[in-house]
């Protein structure tokens, strides 16, 4: 099949806006999965989570080299298992977390606090993320770094009609992807089919009564912010590999994590994936229709479209009740 | 600089009071403020800018000081600015009204920072200095300002034709398309704009890609999908950025789609952050090889007996325009002081906007002259070519300061 | 009372003015000026955000959206068009308003979660297009004719005496608010919007006043700061800090109280740029890891912020501090005068015709018909997921039924606002009882007389005749949080008859209390009979009902199961069966 240039250019640029988006997006995805297990599901407001993925960012940094595994690993498996390192880490941090300050304002404690204890959350998270930013500005310094590998430099070309059209895929983005998509299936099948993720899921549904049925519902709430934690650090671990990032850089995300939560639907993890998911691809394609610099008041005016006439998200639960 | 005799007793004389810590009468030492953003996003720049004034002021104090009253220290006094514009405002205020002794200031690297800190010091009539190339710095009819750089739209005006030339010389042809990309913020623009409203045309060159983007970028690949999408492909990219992430970006995004420097020759504009060793911290040094910054002041070959000694002590592999202007901004404002022989705010003022150097303080400041006009900008200021090459970013023109001599990236 | 509540208010303003003031007159240092402005600023802010979320209970964090509207307002005026900040500060504080009321009315209908995450959105959008509209940098121009025409003065004094005016301003609309029954209304609907609903409260008329007020005091200060920061950026127009900075001032202050901001503000602000001066050079960053630590532990200590932290030391008092009072004693039970045999004689008040709901799949109630006649007490019993609630919820038009018709006196109530319902003379209790724990009985109960007049001296009236009627006299200048169980059921009670409805619907009202309790609440429930309100009650206290109710209605799986005098129903089998099982009333049909 013969194209004309026009169309051979409008069919690539179309087709590699939608590659860009979804391997953006997947990030984005398990960024988002992270705040909807702490947001969408336990409610709970969290402030601080882009400064989470800051520190994922640093530990993968630090794991890959300061720890050496650049050298045990290579240039190549190197950044990704830093990545993943440095989900274990964050999710200790984020146990710590819960135990020491954010327990007093969620869950049991905030019943019988104004607003649900949102208002208290809202402020604590900010001071938290203020702490640490502050904190890895000192002890990190201010120079925006990243991890160099090889992988965000190269990429695969992927031809779709011979010599016409063909998109260009970062190896990098794209394995940080798959890597996401791989750990938002295991972490939904993990909450969806072992006692702790039930018991987790029944806790931030009804406190009431899951107390009633026996379940420790402070554990499970740690538990699940420790988790949403530890996810988007690995996100920003991988994040790390083509983002030059400093002690900051949480501030460039919070809010499209927000969005993508949202987006996707309270209350759903699979649907926090896709809602950031969606994000991404939103970002990318809008720069076909609309000049770039309004790439973001586009995803705004998808969110607040959302809101207005779906407010379930795409995936969300009815759970309001009279 | 002739010391005489009788000046370096007194001055010794007055130094060694001053060591001997006993305290009488109350100037002892000159106090010059630095405002600059030393926590937050932008603090990397900040930190630059002391580091060059600690080094000046450590310099100028071993040789004697400031040449008036005997011989006096210059002390630097700092304020972060901060994240936001008030921030930077109560900074300017606090030194205003409570380091009452400061004769002059430099800062705060970013332009709407330093507008909101000029309108304190231009109502307190303080004399003040800035490395910005905002327009909008300099366009408020202020008398308290001088703006060491050349704001952004000459800039513009000064640098495409000598880009041409390099063109021609280099593949025999001029360059008869571009395409840019730049990001929303002012300063780009206002380089920008002017090329875009009959600049290029009178090169003979045409636009065929305008894409402006908000920083900070997620990810590059839109913008540079649509230059892979040009046929044929351009003469060459004029890239306007203002941060590293973005700039990291949208190289590799380059490289990967496969358009290097080699293919796509990069020109950036006021791309000081693309001169800085972070770069090399998310970037290849041949991902940066040929690139060629347009800026408004580096290092000089002329320095470059005071430079390694700099570097050393700086501890930064090398001097960047942020410590070269403000070191050299130190040396502009003892000069002034000097030369008015007086601490009294509009004297110095009035020195400062009467300066007229050709070395001295002007070492620091590429272009070998350093003047400015009644509205405090810079006269005849050149603009400076910093190429990447081997991994280091060298002065390239003027060729009286080049290191070496441009190239113009080629297959 | 109220008077005195005002006055004080206003004494404490004048007195905090005034030594504002004079102690301005003496600080000649600039920059404690503007630090002094800048508390003013943030107060102002923090007060505007206060309205509409302190009082409300809604989280916005969107405020920033009339601040900049105001701030770009003032400056594009005067670098465009040369019109000056005293007119350019009115000029945004209309506009803000106007941005308020227009984001408020679609907004509005989110709930809870959705509504603060619009309200995020919208700054941020409004943001990106002002930076693409090529706003980055607006600097106001130095007047050098005539400044302070245009707000320009060398004595940044001036800047603080008007910045107390702004702040003289809020203040007293916010003193205002907080004690008329505006005020009241907005902590009715922060409490419980539906609960506030059925006590009359006009919901959206409420939060559309509070909303445009709150924007119109942002859009006010908006203004005021680009005077001050002389440039405004989209960053400090629209950020996330700017709104931030407003909720965290209240919240650490004081959340829904007036003096909560400026208290919260005096503190943070100076602490925060203190830090930052002192440790800014050395230490670049300490400053914001002590910020951070200060509010994490006033959070901790003082959740809804250090004004109720305060007023709570010197003000609660625990259930335990009370005098003994009657509720003690023995209560022998007396004969309630009921009317099952005279029951079709009266007028039907309540005619349900058809009625049905569906969620989703499931049909909550389907085809109800039943008449309630005037003066009577009827029970409505069955099950649990009988549809019980769902039926009252209905009756208040809480939910649209999707067949059937609803007609009280005549009047049609499907698709009538929940609060018109209850003008019409309806009331409702509701089973979890949420009051304000820090006023009185009164206060508590007057909410619902409001919709019946608009006369504040009559509305008090009638909510003490209330409270006169359930038998709480002697607690009416009470402050709530001493009240026991039974007491706050009374009070709930009173609450839905100060607007003197024609019917009333109890939902389990007894539920929980012991035997002297229940035996307290049947008298009240009777009197209200008797002094001519026709009453629905859904109880599962069978032998209080027996003796209580005229007629019987058990619902059923959505249905009306039977209908009928108490001692037929009791013993209907098929009511058994609804309750216990098919096994129970065949072994009891065996018997």
């Amino acid at each position: 099949m013969e194209l004309s240039i026009e169309a051979q250019v409008l069919l690539e640029t179309i087709v590699q806006a939608l590659v860009n988006g979804i391997s953006v997006g997947c990030l984005y995805g398990l960024m988002c999965l992270g705040l909807g297990l702490i947001f969408g599901i336990m409610r709970v407001i969290n402030f601080a989570q882009g400064d989470f993925m800051m520190l994922g960012m640093y530990a993968a940094f630090y794991a890959f080299g300061g720890f050496s595994l650049s050298k045990i690993l290579g240039q190549s498996i190197g950044p990704i298992v830093a990545a993943l390192v440095a989900g274990p880490v964050i999710y200790t941090f984020g146990i710590l977390m819960h135990r020491i300050l954010i327990s007093r304002v969620s869950g049991l404690s905030a019943a019988t606090m104004e607003n649900d204890g949102h208002n208290a959350q809202l402020i604590l998270t900010l001071g938290i993320g203020l702490v640490l930013q502050n904190t890895g500005h000192i002890i990190f310094g201010s120079s925006p770094v990243s991890i160099r590998s090889p992988l965000s430099t190269t990429a695969w070309e992927i031809v779709i009609i011979r010599d016409q059209v063909s998109v260009i895929v970062n190896q990098a983005r794209l394995i940080s992807g798959l890597i996401a998509v791989a750990i938002a299936a295991v972490l939904s099948w993990f909450i969806f089919h072992s006692i702790i993720g039930k018991s987790a899921r029944a806790a931030a549904n009804n406190i009431t009564a899951s107390i009633y049925m026996g379940i420790d519902v402070d554990r499970c709430h740690r538990i699940f912010f420790g988790l949403g934690a530890g996810v988007t650090a690995i996100a920003g671990g991988l994040l790390a590999l083509y983002y030059p990032f400093q002690p900051y850089v949480g501030m460039e995300f919070i809010i499209v994590m927000y969005t993508g939560v949202v987006l996707g639907g309270l209350g759903s993890i699979a649907g926090a994936f896709w809602g950031g998911l969606i994000i991404g691809i939103i970002q990318q394609m809008s720069t076909l229709i609309l000049p770039n610099q309004l790439q973001n008041t586009a995803t705004f005016f998808v969110f607040l479209l959302i809101i207005f006439f779906r407010p379930n998200g795409i995936f969300g639960k009815t759970t309001e009740r009279a | 600089m002739k010391i005489s005799r009788r000046r370096a007793i007194a001055g010794l004389a007055a130094s060694s009071v001053f060591v001997s810590g006993s305290s009488f009468g109350q100037e002892k030492e000159i106090k010059v403020a630095l405002i600059a953003p030393l926590s937050g996003p932008w603090a990397r720049t900040g930190q630059l800018m002391k580091i060059g004034a600690d080094m000046a002021i450590e310099d100028i104090n071993k040789q004697g000081g400031v040449n008036i009253n005997g011989g006096m220290k210059m002390r630097l006094v700092s304020a972060d600015a901060g994240d936001s514009v008030e921030r930077a405002k109560n900074a300017a205020q606090r030194f205003i009204s409570q380091e009452t002794d400061v004769v002059a200031g430099t800062g705060a690297w970013l332009s709407s920072f330093t507008i909101a800190v000029t309108e304190v010091t231009e109502r307190a009539k303080l004399p003040w200095l800035t490395l910005s190339y905002a327009d909008g710095i300099t366009n408020r009819g202020f008398k308290y300002i001088t703006q060491t750089n050349a704001i952004s739209s000459v800039q513009a005006a000064a640098a495409m034709p000598d880009i041409v030339k390099l063109a021609e010389k280099a593949t025999g042809q001029k360059p008869k398309t571009v395409a840019i990309i730049s990001d929303s913020t002012a300063t780009p623009q206002a380089f920008i704009d002017p090329l875009r409203k009959g600049g290029f045309e009178q090169l003979g060159i045409k636009i065929v890609s305008d894409q402006i983007y908000t920083p900070p970028l997620a990810d590059a690949a839109s913008i540079v999908q649509n230059l892979r999408a040009l046929r044929p492909r351009p003469d060459f990219l004029l890239f306007y950025s203002t941060n590293i992430p973005d700039a990291t970006l949208v190289l590799q995004k380059l490289h990967e789609f496969g358009m290097p420097q080699t293919k796509l020759p990069m020109i950036a504009p006021g791309a000081v952050h693309m001169g800085g060793p972070e770069m090399l911290k998310n970037v290849t040094p041949q991902m940066l090889e040929g690139t060629i910054l347009v800026l408004a002041n580096w290092t000089s070959k002329k320095q470059v007996s005071i430079l390694p000694e700099l570097e050393k002590r700086s501890g930064e592999p090398w001097i960047t325009s942020d410590i070269i202007s403000t070191y050299g901004d130190m040396y502009l404002i003892k000069d002034a002081i000097e030369r008015c022989q007086s601490l009294d705010r509009e004297k110095i003022m009035d020195a400062l906007r009467n300066t007229n150097l050709k070395n001295g303080a002007a070492d620091y400041y590429l272009g070998g002259n350093l003047s400015f006009d009644d509205a405090g900008r810079r006269i005849g200021a050149p603009t400076v070519f910093v190429q990447w090459r081997d991994g280091k970013p060298q002065t390239v023109s003027p060729e009286s300061d080049a290191f070496m001599a441009p190239l113009w990236p080629r297959d | 009372m109220k008077k005195n509540v005002v006055k004080s208010h206003l004494i404490i303003l004048t007195g905090f003015i005034s030594v504002f003031f004079v102690s301005m007159l003496f600080i000649n240092n600039q920059y404690y000026q503007l630090m002094m402005t800048l508390v003013l600023i943030w107060s102002v802010m923090g007060i505007s955000w206060n309205i509409i979320c302190g009082y409300t209970g809604l989280a916005s964090f969107g405020h920033a959206a009339f601040f900049g509207i105001g701030a770009y307002t003032v400056a594009l005026g005067l670098l465009n068009w040369g019109i000056t900040p005293w007119v350019g500060i009115i000029l945004g504080s209309m506009i803000g308003s106007i941005m308020a009321f227009l984001i408020g009315w679609p907004t509005f209908r989110l709930k809870g979660q959705y509504f603060s995450l619009a309200m995020l959105a919208y700054p941020l959008a409004i943001l990106h297009v002002f930076e693409w509209l090529r706003y980055q940098e607006v600097a106001l121009p130095m007047i050098r004719d005539n400044p302070s025409a245009y707000m320009q003065f060398e004595d940044n004094r001036v800047y603080t005496a008007i910045g107390l005016v702004f702040f003289a301003i809020a203040m007293i609309v916010a003193i205002k608010i907080e004690t008329s029954r505006f005020g009241l209304s907005l902590q009715a609907i922060k409490q419980n919007e539906i609960a506030a609903r059925t006590a009359g409260v006009n919901v959206l008329y409420w939060k559309l006043k509070a909303i445009s007020i709150s924007g119109a005091l942002a859009g006010m200060i908006g203004g005021f700061y680009a005077t001050i920061i002389l440039i405004v950026t989209p960053q400090s127009a629209f950020g996330m800090m700017t709104s931030a900075q407003a909720l965290i001032v209240t919240l650490f202050g004081g959340i829904g109280a007036a003096w909560g901001p400026v208290i919260g503000s005096a503190i943070l602000i100076p602490l925060s740029e203190t830090l930052h001066a002192e440790f800014g050079e050395y230490l670049p960053g300490i400053s914001g890891i002590v910020f951070g630590l200060a509010i994490i532990i006033i959070i901790l200590v003082a959740p809804e912020g250090i004004y109720w932290k305060v007023y709570d030391y010197f003000h609660k008092k625990s259930k335990f501090d009370k005098p003994l009072r009657n509720g003690s004693e023995e209560f022998t039970p007396t004969y309630i005068n009921q009317k099952i045999d005279e029951f079709g004689t009266s007028p039907i008040i309540l005619n349900v015709k058809n009625l049905t709901k569906r969620f989703g799949g499931i049909s909550a109630v389907q085809g109800l018909s039943f008449s309630i006649p005037k003066g009577t007490i009827v029970g409505v019993i069955g099950p649990n997921g009988a549809g019980k609630t769902t039926l009252f919820n209905l009756f208040n038009m809480i939910y649209k039924p999707d067949l059937g018709s609803i007609k009280f006196d005549g009047q049609e109530l499907v698709g009538m606002p929940t609060h018109n319902i209850t003008r019409l003379g309806i009331g409702r209790t509701f089973q979890v009882v949420r009051v304000f724990n820090r006023m009185t009985a009164v206060k508590n109960v007057v909410v619902g007389a409001f919709c019946v007049t608009d006369d504040d001296v009559q509305a008090e009236k009638m909510a003490r005749d209330a409270i006169e009627l359930v038998g709480l006299k002697h607690l009416s200048d009470e402050v709530v949080s001493t009240f026991s169980s039974l007491e706050l059921r009374l009070l709930e009670i009173a609450r839905a008859i100060a607007s003197k409805p024609k019917l009333i619907l109890l939902d389990e009202t007894l539920a929980g209390l012991g035997l002297n309790e229940t035996e307290q609440v049947l008298q009240v429930i009777a009197k209200l009979r008797d002094n001519g309100i026709t009453i629905v009650i859904i109880e599962h206290t069978m032998k209080a009902m027996m003796r209580l109710v005229d007629r019987f209605i058990v619902l059923d799986h959505g249905v009306v199961l039977l209908e009928g005098r108490p001692d037929e129903v009791i013993n209907d089998p098929r009511m058994i069966e609804a309750y216990l099982g098919q096994k129970w009333s065949m072994s009891r049909a065996q018997n």
